[in-house]
């Protein structure tokens, strides 16, 4: 009997998709109604879903069993020994967890550099340009008032500041340098591939790059260890005026010291993507004439979908056939 | 000058009045809201009053009756270059909203809605895709750059071959311009406006390119066939637009706020405070070499 694969998201790329596991795996498909008591069950022997051993998910499921918290990675069976997370950033799966049971999880890394900073160039060119309040006042009517060019800037011989060098901040990076933009950034480490245009600046010398930005870009993923990472202090400590843009997650950033620092003018302004508390996110954010908001797309693309998805269902395909996936999160190597 | 209208600048032309005995001008699309266009009345007297340079301020200068200018002896100068970042960037940010549903997708946002309006299906990486430029000036070229970051495919159009065109900017002349459009997933406007080149953008060019395709237009409102686009959006054979331009600014027809897929700004192309100091200093530039040299350096095409 060949091992079994829950869908607990539909595949988009359905012929492409189920064609990976042709002939290794039997896939079957959560309904989407089902909650999390009766996802239990069904995977329990007598079950629909029995002895199933790897599960594919996405972090913005449309179904009910709710994201992989520790709570249902502790009721699930001892036969589930691999999530193939379908995205990048894999902070709503549970993976302390995960270690204690002894599940891999895997996500898709790579697979949104070219659509992530695509969408920090948007905001940011956005942000400096006053783009969104200008298409905001030609919809009311207002044709462009109260637009000043005096608040807007090019782009070229500005300076960008990347936090985080990753696969996104690097290809951001690329994308600026057409201008150019001139481009520092920092990491925990310096990246051994990186441009030689890129400049690094260490822990040390954070401050030092912080005070020559026109712009800061955040690239890191959300850990413990970045939670607020953005703060009061990192905020004042770029130059006045300067724009931050966020495409990685909420929780890296103090809303409300960023809030505060576009209100006394300190930011003159922000393009954000992510947000503490998706959907509902705070309204005090609609009331910023220079705030760029977008609903947490900066990854949604045709391309980018399918890309997640054959590489969750090819971690699939390799774990059951060699016991592990390819793109097994750092955590648990 | 600090006419508020079109009689008072007139009258301050004749001899006695306040203009009296200026050779040269500094001029700003700003102006036409109080004096109006640059037609034969207001050239008539500028000559009479014995101007010999026009020094202005932008790329386009439609609003000026260049060919009645030439005539009466008037040199007219402008601004290319200074222009071309910004616009650049502009027609950049257009067609990156629009292959992404960005503008949709903020709307959708500031209504309440978060993102239940985006559909990944409908938005696309630009990497790989094929972006045609309708006249590859200073403007089609700077953007040409930008898109080939990521890289996408440029292919172009113009009366003759760019030389400064880098080898990966293809060119198509006017024996080939169907196969351009039928390959173009972006097709980006960038020719100035003037008698030959109004609604050149018109039904049977749109309906070249492939289905689903993009227009963008930083360049002039009136370049493009409006009602053709309109409908090429309401049928789906374009698939988005990002317009900076419009034919009767600061009018915008109100249909084109009904598209969920377009992306509008209010002619922003070179509001920036770099740009503009760039394009101040240019004409001025211009003004003074009239002056001390006898001619600007950035005499425009017509005059030849």
């Amino acid at each position: 009997m060949p091992p079994r694969i829950v869908l607990c998201d539909p595949i988009v790329y359905e012929d492409e998709g189920k064609a990976v596991l042709e002939g290794v795996a039997e896939v079957l498909q959560l309904d989407p109604s089902v909650d999390r008591d009766e996802f239990i069950r069904a995977l329990r022997p007598g079950g629909r879903l029995e002895g199933v051993v790897g599960l594919y998910e996405r972090n913005q499921s449309t179904g009910r069993i709710g994201h992989f918290d520790r709570d249902l990675i502790s009721r699930l069976p001892r036969s589930v020994k691999w999530i193939a997370h379908v995205g990048v950033g894999y902070d709503k799966v549970d993976v302390a967890a995960c270690k204690e049971h002894g599940i891999g999880v895997s996500n898709a890394p790579g697979a949104l550099d070219e659509t992530t900073a695509t969408t920090a160039l948007f905001l940011l060119i956005s942000a400096l340009r006053g783009f969104s309040a200008a298409e905001q006042s030609l919809r009311a009517g207002n044709w462009k008032n109260p637009h000043s060019a005096a608040n807007a800037h090019d782009l070229t011989g500005r300076t960008l500041a990347i936090l985080g060098l990753g696969g996104i901040g690097l290809r951001l990076a690329e994308l600026v340098h057409a201008f150019p933009m001139r481009v520092l950034y920092h990491n925990r480490r310096k990246v051994a591939n990186a441009p030689e245009w890129c400049e690094y600046y260490d822990k040390e010398h954070l401050d030092d790059m912080l005070a020559q930005s026109d712009v800061l870009s955040v690239h890191v993923p959300f850990t413990e260890e970045t939670r607020n990472i953005v703060d009061e202090r990192m905020i004042r400590k770029l130059k006045k005026g300067a724009v931050i843009i966020n495409t990685a997650r909420g929780q890296v950033v103090d809303e409300e010291a960023i809030m505060q620092a576009l209100k006394d003018g300190h930011l003159s302004a922000v393009g954000l993507d992510v947000f503490h508390n998706e959907p509902n996110i705070d309204p005090r954010w609609y009331r910023f004439p220079n705030a760029v908001l977008l609903p947490h797309v900066g990854g949604s693309t045709a391309e980018a979908v399918r890309t997640m998805e054959l590489c969750a269902l090819q971690n699939l395909r390799d774990f059951v056939l060699t016991g592990k996936g390819r793109d097994l999160v750092a955590e648990l190597r | 000058m600090d006419s508020p209208d079109r009689a008072d600048f007139l009258a301050g032309l004749k001899p006695g009045g306040k203009y009296e005995g200026v050779v040269g001008l500094y001029r700003h699309n700003v102006s036409t809201d109080r004096i109006g266009l640059f037609d034969k009345e207001i050239i008539d007297a500028l000559a009479a009053a014995g101007v010999k340079w026009i020094a202005h301020n932008g790329a386009g200068y439609d609003q000026i009756d260049v060919l009645y200018c030439k005539e009466k002896d008037i040199w007219v100068s402008n601004t290319p270059g200074a222009v071309d970042d910004a616009t650049a960037t502009t027609g950049f940010y257009l067609m990156i909203s629009a292959l992404r549903c960005f503008s949709r997708a903020e709307r959708t946002l500031r209504a309440g809605g978060w993102k239940s309006t985006h559909k990944p299906g409908e938005a696309h990486d630009l990497t790989g895709r094929t972006l045609a430029v309708l006249g590859l000036g200073g403007i089609g070229l700077r953007l040409a750059e930008l898109a080939h970051a990521f890289p996408m495919r440029i292919v172009y159009h113009n009366r003759r071959p760019n030389p400064d065109a880098p080898a990966w900017c293809e060119y198509f002349g006017a024996d080939r311009l169907d196969e351009m459009l039928a390959q173009a997933d972006v097709l980006s406007v960038h020719v100035p406006l003037k008698d030959s080149t109004v609604g050149m953008v018109d039904e049977t060019m749109i309906r070249k390119l492939k289905r689903g395709a993009v227009i963008v237009n930083t360049a002039r409102g009136k370049v493009i066939d409006e009602p053709a686009m309109i409908r090429a959006l309401e049928d789906g054979h374009l698939g988005a637009v990002g317009l900076d331009v419009f034919p009767d600014e600061p009018q915008v027809n109100p249909r084109l706020l009904d598209f969920p897929n377009a992306t509008l700004l209010p002619h922003m192309g070179t509001e920036t405070c770099d740009s503009q100091k760039k394009m101040e200093i240019r004409a001025l530039s211009n003004l003074r070499d009239f002056l001390t040299k006898g001619k600007g350096f950035d005499i425009i095409p017509e005059f030849k």
